[in-house]
């Protein structure tokens, strides 16, 4: 598939650009008011912004705060999501119509008006970013596992494990993980995506993180009034965003 | 709704067809700019917060749909409005206010003494500055509004050019006194009101005025000052106020704009919670000062060199501005020793301390006024350099206040503006009493400076004034109970649509009575 | 009609669920926002400039913002049976009506968003389906990528250089014409084309060489009868089906676009009242958005149904 091929090669360089720029670029918070908006050049590869801090710093270090804010939404909503699904699925009646009903109430709401009110509720701050994103994004999870533990709860080698006392741990390490991982990639990504695009446009509504935090949709909003001065400046975040979350989504595309 | 959309529909219909923009989009390239209709478009970011004058007035009032008493010429002077004039008795107590003669209120009823003391005693009954003047009675003498006051005080006629003091017509409020609809004696009269968004009015045939040229005007609000920018650049207002200091460059290069920046007297300012033990020391207040580079964040965030900020009062406040005091500036050098010599001592980290305390502080603001929190981050780095951290937390501006009160604030970072009634002591006596101020000072008073501000309530001779004002100015420099930073720049575009436009610098108006279509 | 009443019977309870989860969790989260609320009522009311504890303490005792929480829960839930949504913390008007005024506002964006998307992204679909494989299919495989991988924000402010600022053809923002609509309905559709037209080139490209449409050409049919018969029929089952999955992409995007282009409607009104922290307006806002999600939902249900005759019986 060379979709998801060209969805993890984008995704391995930004996250390498993650990973290792914030070793190499200078600090991120150092300002210069003396020189403010510069184009590319030698002492700043990308230019400077606004206050005059080193594009290049701000974006590696950006891109490291977005790819590991994704990484532990999407887990944050995977886990409970799973193990919820997995009960459903393990219990049956009254505990599995409750949940159902739940994840029904949830994919009723739209999830941006959860991680809005999370969000409200501490400005600034990043435990209730996930926990919005983590109440948003578990439903996909459950009603996967939920759907897929079912029909393998009814086949005879779960059924036997069951009855030799096996507990729910041992079904879901030796018969769910299996059959779900392939899926599990797709969500994953999928959640991914949906929290890089959903702390930008947090930021870009004035309910994201605090200055002078680098995270690029607050990075575009601040430098959106320079666009006609520093057109490049402007551009950049949003460039990493979009090829972010078209890595994350060709990934998750490619297995559906 | 029906009606919403019904509404909607019939401007659909007014404007052009949807064929002819298909057919022929690139023609409409200023088409859809042009106004059958000729409507003076202004935008703000202010939204329309209700029909209270304490809530909008300031709207109704720019809008020239409701008038104070009293107005301002160009140098902020106190000229009549409604009022024909006002004088004080020889008892230095009771005022007498003659209306103009003939006045009608937008219903056609007369204005009278009776209805406008009516809307002044509503107006004193709410939370607007008209609550600080130790008033005793409002009433109609003989064709004439009377007020009497507890004790001398000089100013009041600049309490009544405050917007919660629009004078409505008695029908305009219901039986419980709330407002319910804006009847007010302006030269232009609402039509529509699609709070918080827009209003509309059209040309008031029977205003006491010259007849205005532009027939009908509206007011749309938009927060965001990107977007305020792009609609001025396209041609889609003719008016377009508060624009972020970073487009103002841009929309001067359009030749379809022109541009005009006049500085108010407004200060962005940092108040302190002096009754922390980091800033009780004057030594440390005078640090936090020396640290912060106005010039840099004049120059950079606010594109306007000269805004940087020597003293509180902006040069065109008369002589609340002292030439001869020393002016603020950045030294970081001494800044460090001022610190070192009140014991804060720098850490491992470059973080200062003393006593097992760090010198770290948590810094409010709002993002209402779009470059506070740019300017904030300014100061974070430059404090940072001098060893005190500092962290911005953008919040909603009503956390300033609610911070003072419970005592959790430590700094702030706001605009203020002192001619919030045309005579900066009014906003003074609410920010320097003996107890501070919401948005003065915290932890902090001086009994000079309270007595010279009760002097000049009831100081008649100008030269004792100015004394008394160049003193109050040299005491809030001194010990800096508030830092400026800057002072404010209040940029609007106007598009070269419309001619005879000019910028209030009381914001009081947006002028438009005085405008008229250039082609 | 079976599954017609048991599809709107759960979109029924769906809709109760989320008026009581809205109702529950909005008030204890705006209530446990720091600071202190009749602060910022007061501020939103009066302006920045006027805003002192003197006023704060006024609105306190007006809107008995001091009773205990489960009083003000209580009598808000008690409101809900009865259509009474409370009055704005802010303006002082009653929710319900300002609600209308958004609602209308939402609702003509949402429609002429989705109208756009409709006449843009399944007609491209279905002519790249047509010619699965070609370079042109390619193209807008690419293109339907990265307009999916660009928020709507980005796409929104990439719109207005374009248009509003660089040709000055359209309103950069505001409300009251047609010309005002354009662009943030046109922001809203470019991103639900982008998936919809994906949907119908796949449904298309798979109708066009499965056993109906194949039989129906042995037997010797004209390709026109085939396609208009066999073809377009099919394949507008999963679009439909998929639009259900875009309302969450429309509703999410309403609140984005709205406050990007001034546009006065329920998303807009949301981030105010969060941000102002007006309890029954946050509540109103977020019951009608869950509300407006389920109610389009439901005629997603409908419109499935009624062009899928199997599903009717079946279901």
């Amino acid at each position: 598939m060379t979709a998801a091929r060209i969805g993890w090669a984008l995704l391995a360089a930004i996250a390498a650009f993650g990973i290792l720029g914030p070793l190499l670029a200078g600090d991120p918070l150092r300002q210069d008011l003396s020189a403010t908006l510069q184009g590319p050049g030698a002492v700043h590869p990308l230019g400077t912004d606004q206050f005059g801090r080193d594009m290049l710093a701000r974006l590696t270090h950006a891109t490291r705060l977005s790819l590991g804010f994704a990484a532990v939404a999407a887990v944050a909503a995977a886990v409970p999501g799973i193990a919820l699904g997995l009960i459903a699925a393990w219990r049956g009646g009254i505990v599995e119509r409750a949940l159902v009903s739940l994840a029904d109430a949830v994919m009723a709401l739209p999830g941006l008006l959860l991680v809005v009110l999370f969000a409200a509720f501490a400005p600034g701050e990043f435990l209730p970013l996930y926990l919005g994103l983590s109440l948003a994004l578990w439903v996909e999870y459950f009603r996967l596992t939920r759907g897929v533990a079912a029909s393998l709860l009814a086949r005879p080698a779960v059924e036997a494990a069951r009855l030799f006392g096996f507990g729910p741990w041992h079904v879901l390490r030796h018969h769910l993980l299996p059959e779900l991982a392939p899926m599990l990639v797709t969500l994953l990504a999928f959640s991914a995506a949906a929290a890089v695009t959903a702390i930008s446009a947090l930021a870009f509504v004035g309910i994201g993180l605090r200055p002078p935090t680098p995270e690029w949709g607050s990075m575009m909003t601040e430098l959106l009034p320079y666009h006609a001065e520093a057109p490049l400046q402007v551009l950049l975040p949003g460039l990493l965003l979009a090829l972010t979350v078209l890595g994350l989504q060709l990934v998750a595309g490619a297995r559906r | 709704m029906v009606g919403r959309i019904g509404m909607l529909y019939y401007r659909l219909m007014q404007r052009r067809p949807l064929l002819a923009f298909a057919l022929a989009a690139p023609a409409l390239a200023r088409g859809a700019n042009a106004q059958p209709a000729r409507v003076l478009r202004v935008v703000a970011p202010w939204e329309i917060g209700g029909l209270d004058p304490a809530r909008s007035g300031y709207v109704f009032q720019r809008m020239q749909i409701a008038e104070t008493l009293v107005g301002t010429d160009e140098r902020g002077a106190l000229v009549p409005s409604l009022a024909r004039g006002w004088r004080l008795l020889d008892d230095r107590v009771t005022w007498r206010i003659a209306l103009r003669a003939g006045a009608t209120f937008h219903d056609g009823t007369p204005v009278t003494a009776a209805a406008v003391a009516e809307s002044l005693r509503r107006a004193r009954g709410g939370p607007g500055p008209l609550a600080q003047v130790p008033i005793e009675g409002i009433a109609a003498e003989a064709g004439e509004v009377v007020l009497r006051t507890a004790r001398p005080f000089l100013s009041l006629p600049a309490f009544l050019a405050h917007s919660s003091t629009v004078i409505l017509a008695p029908a305009a409020y219901d039986a419980g006194g709330a407002v319910r609809a804006i009847i007010g004696t302006g030269p232009y009269r609402l039509t529509d009101l699609l709070a918080p968004q827009r209003l509309d009015a059209e040309r008031f045939a029977g205003w006491w005025g010259v007849a205005p040229a532009i027939e009908r005007v509206s007011y749309l609000a938009v927060t965001r000052g990107e977007t305020r920018a792009a609609m001025a650049e396209a041609g889609q207002a003719e008016i377009v106020t508060t624009l972020a200091p970073e487009t103002v460059a841009r929309l001067r290069r359009n030749a379809r704009l022109s541009v005009e920046v006049v500085p108010i007297p407004r200060t962005r300012a940092v108040k302190l919670n002096a009754s922390l033990p980091m800033f009780a020391d004057v030594r440390t207040r005078r640090a936090f000062s020396l640290a912060i580079d106005r010039a840099g964040i004049a120059t950079a965030l606010l594109r306007s060199p000269e805004s940087a900020a020597t003293q509180l009062f902006p040069p065109g406040l008369g002589d609340w501005y002292d030439a001869d005091l020393p002016p603020l500036r950045r030294d970081l050098a001494e800044a460090r020793r001022l610190l070192d010599e009140a014991g804060w001592r720098p850490g491992p980290d470059g973080i200062r301390a003393k006593d097992g305390k760090t010198f770290r502080a948590t810094l409010r603001t709002f993002s209402d006024r779009p470059e506070l929190p740019g300017v904030a981050t300014a100061m974070q780095a430059q404090l940072r350099e001098a060893g005190i951290d500092l962290q911005v937390a953008v919040m909603n501006s009503g956390e300033i206040p609610a911070g003072h009160r419970d005592g959790t604030l430590e700094a702030a970072l706001f605009a203020r503006n002192f001619s919030l009634v045309p005579d900066p002591i009014g906003t003074l006596l609410q920010d320097f009493g003996p107890q501070g101020g919401d948005w003065g000072a915290m932890g902090w008073s001086d009994p000079a400076l309270v007595a010279a501000m009760e002097r000049l309530t009831a100081e008649p001779d100008p030269a004792t004034q100015t004394q008394l004002r160049r003193r109050i100015a040299a005491i809030l420099q001194a010990e800096l109970p508030v830092i400026p930073v800057a002072w404010y720049d209040y940029p609007v575009a106007f598009s070269r649509r419309v001619a005879g436009g000019s910028v209030d610098p009381l914001e009081l108006s947006y002028r438009i009575a005085g405008m008229r279509w250039a082609d | 009609m079976g599954g017609l009443t048991r599809a709107l019977a759960a979109r029924a309870v769906q809709a109760l669920l989320v008026a009581l989860v809205v109702g529950i969790a909005c008030f204890a989260m705006v209530r446990l926002l720091p600071g202190d609320m009749a602060f910022r009522i007061a501020a939103g009311r009066y302006g920045i400039d006027l805003v002192s504890g003197a006023a704060a303490d006024a609105v306190r005792v007006e809107l008995g913002l001091d009773r205990p929480w489960w009083q003000q829960l209580g009598a808000w839930l008690g409101g809900l049976i009865r259509f009474d949504l409370g009055v704005s913390l802010v303006s002082g008007d009653p929710v319900v009506d300002e609600l209308k005024t958004y609602l209308g506002h939402t609702i003509l964006l949402a429609v002429v968003a989705l109208g756009i998307s409709v006449l843009v992204g399944p007609p491209l679909g279905a002519w790249l389906g047509a010619r699965a494989g070609s370079a042109a299919d390619r193209a807008g495989l690419v293109a339907s990528a990265v307009l999916r991988a660009l928020p709507a924000f980005v796409v929104g402010i990439g719109l207005i250089l374009v248009f509003a600022v660089g040709l000055g053809w359209l309103p950069a923002a505001g409300v009251g014409g047609w010309q005002e609509v354009v662009l943030p309905a046109v922001t809203l559709a470019l991103g639900l084309a982008a998936v919809s037209s994906r949907v119908a080139r796949d449904a298309v490209a798979a109708a066009l060489h499965a056993e109906p449409a194949e039989f129906a050409r042995r037997k010797g049919l004209p390709e026109g009868a085939v396609r208009r018969r066999h073809v377009w029929r099919n394949a507008a089952v999963p679009v439909v089906a998929y639009l259900g999955v875009q309302l969450v992409a429309l509703i999410e995007g309403v609140v984005i676009v709205e406050t990007l282009f001034a546009w006065p409607g329920i998303g807009h009104a949301l981030v105010h009242a969060v941000v102002a922290r007006d309890v029954p307006m946050v509540q109103g806002t977020a019951l009608v958005m869950g509300l407006l999600f389920v109610a389009l939902n439901a005629l997603v249900d409908l419109l499935t149904l009624l062009i899928d005759p199997r599903r009717r019986s079946a279901a």
